[in-house]
């Protein structure tokens, strides 16, 4: 049970990875582990934290955010990240779209529009096996 | 920050070493390669001084991991293409210099391009590939001699394995033969394209962030490779032959 559980939890972060990044990446310019970190922090562990690079890349192709090197004291440059306007656009529109999609999930999970329509309960009753 | 010691080092550079070859292998651009090797590198270096795996970073398959990624830097050259171009002017180079050098040494008036030299090339090309690429290895054999002893074993079982299957070659067989005036002519066609593929890589760094590398020194750094190989196809063609000779004794 503990499998299914993980596999349902990485197929939901697949989906909405991309969405978590420019949302953490919107709140302050970070570099990748720095973004791996701070998602881990609010209970998203990742299966395998190197797939955020080509969400990260896509993005950046797409022109939502814009990489930029910053010199380190203890090494080689560092690669931040920061929005960029069209990013603000997109990820208020993946906003919207996920409290639609998230409202809907519940309520389904709730059983409150099933019960709302008596209708809907007559028709699932047709289709049993007689 | 705890200090890594040797073998994680090469496991983390014999990684991060196979994903820039994939990426170049795959056509992505020099700036752009070399900023996802710097970005990879740190990473892969913090996660494993918190004490995470090579796997918690790259996850269970390193080349679909390095596939992903490349696949998003949206490169123009279709999978390995990139190494048509240079792998024929390497080939054209070593080809005409052992020619132009057996043809020196023996006062020979023509060359002959056996069987076993094709053979030799060829397998020669595609260790030169595998070599880099063995580091996508690393998470599973942690040292690099024991990456080093697989790929070698490999070598020796598929000669075995053709030996095996009775396969029964004339090595010596001449697939071509020709006189010191074409070797000249096949010299002066490695020289155009490698000087094509200088020209198309100083393009592509010119649109890249990269620094364009002087004329001088990368024809240093060809000719020098060239020589390697060549005496590493010697090396090769004797350690074949006696790699043969045993396993034909063992069977």
């Amino acid at each position: 049970m503990e499998v299914i559980v993980e596999t349902r939890s990485t197929q939901l972060l697949k989906g909405t990875l991309d969405m978590c990044l420019l949302a953490t990446i919107a709140q302050r310019p970070c570099y990748g582990y720095e973004m791996v970190q701070r998602l881990t922090q609010q209970g998203l562990a990742l299966v395998s934290e190197g797939s955020i690079y080509p969400l990260l890349s896509r993005l950046q192709q797409r022109g939502y955010i814009e990489g930029y090197l910053v010199p380190s004291t203890d090494g080689p440059p560092r690669k931040y990240y920061r929005l960029q306007p069209e990013g603000t656009k997109q990820l208020e529109q993946w906003q919207a779209e996920w409290e639609t999609f998230a409202q809907a999930v519940e309520q389904i999970l709730k059983g409150e529009r099933f019960d709302a329509d008596p209708r809907s309960v007559h028709a699932i009753s047709d289709l049993r096996p007689h | 920050m705890p200090i890594l010691d040797q073998y994680t080092q090469y496991q983390i550079s014999d990684l991060i070493e196979a994903c820039a070859s994939y990426w170049e292998l795959r056509g992505v651009a020099p700036g752009s390669r070399n900023e996802m090797r710097l970005e990879l590198e740190q990473h892969v270096t913090q996660a494993v001084r918190d004490g995470k795996s090579l796997e918690a970073v790259i996850g269970p398959n390193p080349p679909a991991f390095a596939e992903a990624w490349a696949r998003e830097m949206r490169p123009r050259i279709f999978r390995g293409g990139i190494v048509v171009l240079p792998a024929l002017v390497y080939a054209l180079s070593v080809v005409s210099t052992t020619a132009l050098i057996q043809q020196l040494l023996a006062h020979s008036p023509s060359f002959t391009f056996t069987l076993f030299t094709a053979y030799l090339l060829i397998s020669s090309g595609l260790l030169a590939l595998l070599i880099p690429l063995s580091g996508f290895l690393a998470p599973r054999i942690r040292t690099r001699q024991g990456r080093v002893t697989l790929l070698c074993a490999l070598v020796v079982l598929v000669v075995l394995a053709l030996r095996e299957a009775g396969m029964r070659v004339n090595w010596s067989m001449a697939l071509l033969n020709w006189s010191w005036p074409l070797t000249l002519v096949l010299f002066a066609l490695a020289a155009f394209l490698y000087s094509l593929e200088y020209w198309r890589t100083a393009n592509r760094e010119r649109t890249s962030s990269a620094g364009r590398v002087p004329l001088v020194r990368s024809v240093m750094a060809f000719v020098g490779s060239v020589a390697v190989f060549d005496v590493m196809l010697f090396v090769g063609s004797v350690a074949v032959f006696n790699v043969c000779t045993l396993a034909g004794k063992l069977l």
